[in-house]
Order: C-alpha cells, then sequence, then structure tokens
C-alpha cells in the first residue's frame, strides 16, 4: 500500500467520496432522530405503571401494547440490518410500492435505531429517582404529564451518552445498506476500488473518513452533552449557600478570638 | 366532622404488616404530629393518606371521601399537599418552574398568574431571591422551603409532612420548622411525620405516637410528653430526649 496512491485516488474520486458521505450522513443523521422519536414513544409506553385503579380494560390494552413492542424490539435488535434492510426493500417493493431506495434506507435504519433507542430511554426512564414521579403525582399531575415533563426531560439527559453513541453506531453502520445500492460512502468506495484495482489504498481512505465523520460526531456530542448539564453543578453546596457560609464565617471569627 | 378519618387501616408488604389496625381523626385546622421510633409505619400512613400506597383493609376517609372509591386520584391529590423527606424538586427545572408547573398543568392556569402565585408562596418560605437558581444549587434546608412553597401554590386544604426535617443538616432544621410553624399558625389542617420532638410538642395539637404499625398513645402534646401512659412511649421518649440533650 502506498500514501501517494491514496492521495492520487482522492484527488481523482473527491466528488464520488463526498457524494458517499452526504448519503451517509443524511441515513445516519435521520435514522438516528427518527430512531429516537421512535425510542422515546415506545420506552416511554413501555416504562408507563398504570394506577391500580386503572379500569380493567385499559389495563388489558397496556398489556397487549407492551407484548407488541417486545417483539418489536426482540425482532430487531435479533436479525442482522443488512438483512432487514434487503427484506423490506423487497418486501415493500414487490407487494406494495415501487419505492425510493433512499426512503427505504432511512425507513430501515430507523426502525432499528428506534429498538435500540427504546431500551436505552426506558434504562434511562428507570434511572429517574422514583421520587420525581412521586412528586408530580402528588401535585395532581397525571402520569403522562409528569412523564412528558419531569421524568423524560431528565432521562433523555441522563441517557444522552448512549443515545449519542446511536448516531456513531449509525454511521459505521449504514454501510451496510449498500446492500440496497444506495449511493452512501461504502458503496461508493466499492466502486472506485472496481475502478481503480486499488483495494487496499481505497478501502484505507474510506476507514480514515469513517474515523473522520465519527471522531468529528464524539466531539459535537460532548459539546451538546455540556449544555444538556447546565442544570447540574460541580460547586459544593457549603460554596453555594449563603446560609452555611455564614455559619463557615462565624467559625473563622470564633476561631480568630 | 374530622377532615381526615382513618378506621381500621391494615397494610403489608410481602407479608410482613406494617400498618396493624389504625384508627386516628383529624379535624380542620388541626397539626398531628405523628411520632415513634423508624419503621413503626409512620411514613406509610402518611403515604396512604395521599394514594401512594394502597391499604389492604379498612377505610380512610378525606375531606368527606372515601378515598379508595375516588376515579380522579389527580383532582383528590391537588387538595392534598405532599411534602417529602428527600424534597424531590424537579431537577430539571429551576425553583420558579417547579412551583408552576404543577398549576399550569392541574388548574390550568395561565404562565402569568401561576408565575404571580409562586412568588407570593417562595415570598413567604424567604426563596424569592432564588427563582431562577435550579435545585442542585441549593442547601436542603432551602430546597426543603421551595418544595413547601410549590404544594402551597397548589391551594391544598390539607398539607401532608413525611419527615420534612431528617435529611437536612442540623443547622438547617430551624429554617424549615419556622416556614411549617408559619403554617400552623394560619390554620392549616396538618399531618407531619416527625423526629423532632421539641417542635412537634410546640406546634402540635395533637401528637400520636406509633410503634410496630400500632397507635400506643395519642393525646394532646402535654399528655404525650409530660405524661406518658404507656410504658413503650415512655421508653421511646426518655431515649429520644435524652438524645436531643446531648447534641
Amino acid at each position: 500500500m502506498s500514501l501517494q496512491k491514496c492521495f492520487e485516488i482522492i484527488l481523482k474520486y473527491w466528488p464520488s467520496f463526498l457524494l458517499g458521505i452526504r448519503t451517509t450522513l443524511i441515513v445516519a443523521i435521520s435514522g438516528t432522530a427518527i430512531g429516537l422519536v421512535i425510542g422515546l414513544f415506545v420506552g416511554g409506553i413501555r416504562a408507563i405503571r398504570l394506577d391500580k385503579t386503572s379500569p380493567v380494560s385499559l389495563k388489558l390494552f397496556k398489556r397487549f401494547i407492551d407484548a407488541v413492542l417486545k417483539v418489536y424490539i426482540e425482532v430487531f435488535r435479533g436479525t442482522p440490518m443488512m438483512v432487514q434492510a434487503v427484506f423490506i426493500y423487497y418486501l415493500v417493493y414487490t407487494n406494495i410500492v415501487h419505492w425510493d431506495k433512499m426512503v427505504a434506507a432511512i425507513f430501515v435504519i430507523s426502525i432499528n435505531t428506534g429498538a435500540y433507542m427504546a431500551e436505552i430511554v426506558r434504562s434511562g426512564i428507570q434511572a429517574v429517582d422514583p421520587g420525581q414521579n412521586e412528586a408530580g403525582r402528588s401535585l395532581g399531575m397525571s402520569s403522562g404529564q409528569t412523564m412528558m415533563n419531569v421524568v423524560l426531560p431528565q432521562a433523555i439527559r441522563n441517557a444522552f451518552p448512549a443515545i449519542g453513541n446511536e448516531l456513531i453506531v449509525n454511521i459505521k453502520d449504514s454501510s451496510v445498506l449498500m446492500i440496497i445500492s444506495i449511493t452512501e460512502l461504502m458503496f461508493q468506495s466499492n466502486s472506485i476500488a472496481g475502478t481503480t484495482y486499488r483495494f487496499t489504498e481505497t478501502y484505507f481512505v474510506t476507514a480514515m473518513i469513517y474515523l473522520a465523520l465519527t471522531s468529528i460526531s464524539s466531539v459535537v456530542l460532548s459539546r451538546i452533552e455540556r449544555k444538556l448539564n447546565h442544570t447540574r453543578t460541580s460547586l459544593p453546596q457549603s460554596d453555594t449557600n449563603a446560609h452555611s457560609m455564614a455559619i463557615a464565617r462565624k467559625g473563622a471569627d470564633y476561631a480568630d478570638n | 366532622m374530622p377532615i381526615i378519618e382513618v378506621r381500621n387501616v391494615r397494610k403489608s408488604f410481602d407479608g410482613m404488616g406494617v400498618l396493624r389496625d389504625i384508627c386516628f381523626d383529624v379535624e380542620k385546622g388541626e397539626v398531628v404530629c405523628l411520632i415513634g421510633p423508624s419503621g413503626s409505619g409512620k411514613s406509610t400512613m402518611l403515604r396512604c393518606i395521599n394514594l401512594l400506597e394502597d391499604i389492604d383493609a379498612g377505610k380512610i376517609t378525606v375531606l368527606s371521601e372515601d378515598i379508595s372509591a375516588i376515579r380522579d386520584i389527580n383532582a383528590y391529590r391537588r387538595r392534598v399537599g405532599m411534602v417529602f423527606q428527600q424534597f424531590n424538586l424537579f431537577a430539571n427545572k429551576n425553583v420558579l418552574d417547579n412551583c408552576i408547573l404543577a398549576q399550569m398543568k392541574v388548574l390550568k392556569k395561565d404562565r402569568k398568574s401561576a408565575q404571580e402565585t409562586a412568588m407570593e408562596q417562595l415570598k413567604k418560605v424567604g426563596m424569592a431571591d432564588f427563582a431562577k437558581a435550579y435545585p442542585s444549587t441549593l442547601s436542603g434546608g432551602q430546597k426543603q422551603r421551595v418544595a413547601i412553597a410549590r404544594a402551597l401554590c397548589m391551594e391544598p386544604e390539607i398539607m401532608l409532612f413525611d419527615e420534612p426535617t431528617s435529611a437536612l443538616d442540623p443547622e438547617m432544621v430551624g429554617e424549615v420548622l419556622s416556614v411549617i410553624r408559619d403554617l400552623a399558625n394560619e390554620d392549616m389542617t396538618m399531618v407531619i411525620v416527625t423526629h423532632e420532638m421539641a417542635f412537634a410538642k410546640e406546634v402540635a395539637d395533637k401528637v400520636v405516637f406509633m410503634d410496630n404499625g400500632i397507635i400506643l398513645e395519642e393525646g394532646s402534646p402535654e399528655e404525650i410528653f409530660n405524661d406518658p401512659k404507656n410504658e413503650r412511649t415512655r421508653q421511646f421518649l426518655s431515649r429520644v430526649i435524652k438524645k436531643e440533650f446531648v447534641s
């Protein structure tokens, strides 16, 4: 492998790489975003605990929904995304509608991510102090209102590192979607390698591009995480509390005398 | 008719009887302190009144309603404020937003009038200057005062306090107790679970001594603290009061 060849490939084929990067980012980012929305719904519903006074019909309905969601999560976590992609793409293509490959790709990556996000959101919700829920309920808010306004925002903040991790996973794993021939980075790399016969160099460049994309994402994600944590403070309690400061000062005066 | 009427209440967790045949009354405007050793069921009793726990047997009547038959739990809880040992301020909201959230969601107030009520209540507990602060920057005593203001914003008819000072550093207990004392002077009906015997003696109209899931003795603070009838009460009081004396 020669680095010089790598540069030659970049110089000659950069528009193809760029197109690939664009498609990869579109698929990965929209897939993560839609997946998060799916995850919030699925994980949120799964985390709801009905009151004992709820009507029996509602309890049964909740049980049924829980079972359906559990199956969804198990199926999509338990099968490879590559298989999901070809199966769903052809299933819809031959039986329902001749759909766009990009739409299919975003659809597949979204519901796949949704299954993982659901579990992330659910564990995030369960990590929120139950006292937060009790406080909301004791003020007369419904479980839905408490969930939306108090518990879920904290759950998202708790789970943010795991949520961000899904974006990084998706940037890399969207490469398997080349199986339905969308023009993402891996697909473009295959065609470049096929044209130049420089397999090692081409895929080295590809790997470096993926690494750059994921590194940039990491930096952006940790910035967002810091912003989200503005309601937390690292200051010691005693320094933020005028009352205990006063007592500390009094103590100092006493020592001086 | 008493505003809270507890009759033959039983409750067990995993076969362990936590409340075993509890009966007591709270009159309107009365301050009742529940005292007793840890694990005696005081907090569970309080949580049952706010429907955070279900009772296994017996009957609790609050504001002339049998609460186990209540359809709209949320409407009921709005009328019965609760203050927790661990404060439970909403960690994702600042002090002011903690106080207006339920007003807007439950009472359907607009933001402006909710804010007015909130600031009024915060002023009362001396926390108005901290309206924009997040709970994580407050001391325990400050958090608890905000929690009390938050509950009062809903204009409850009854306030329940579950060991409001037990999680506080000793020097912060006073500020919280003085807020509760002010409430007592305004004739708010209150049930307070507490380990602060001097405070119970001072504010309570009635003291209820619980041990091991049953009420051993109840009466005026003078009766309970100066002349306890029950041997177990005497033992408990001598132990805790001696401790208070030492510290």
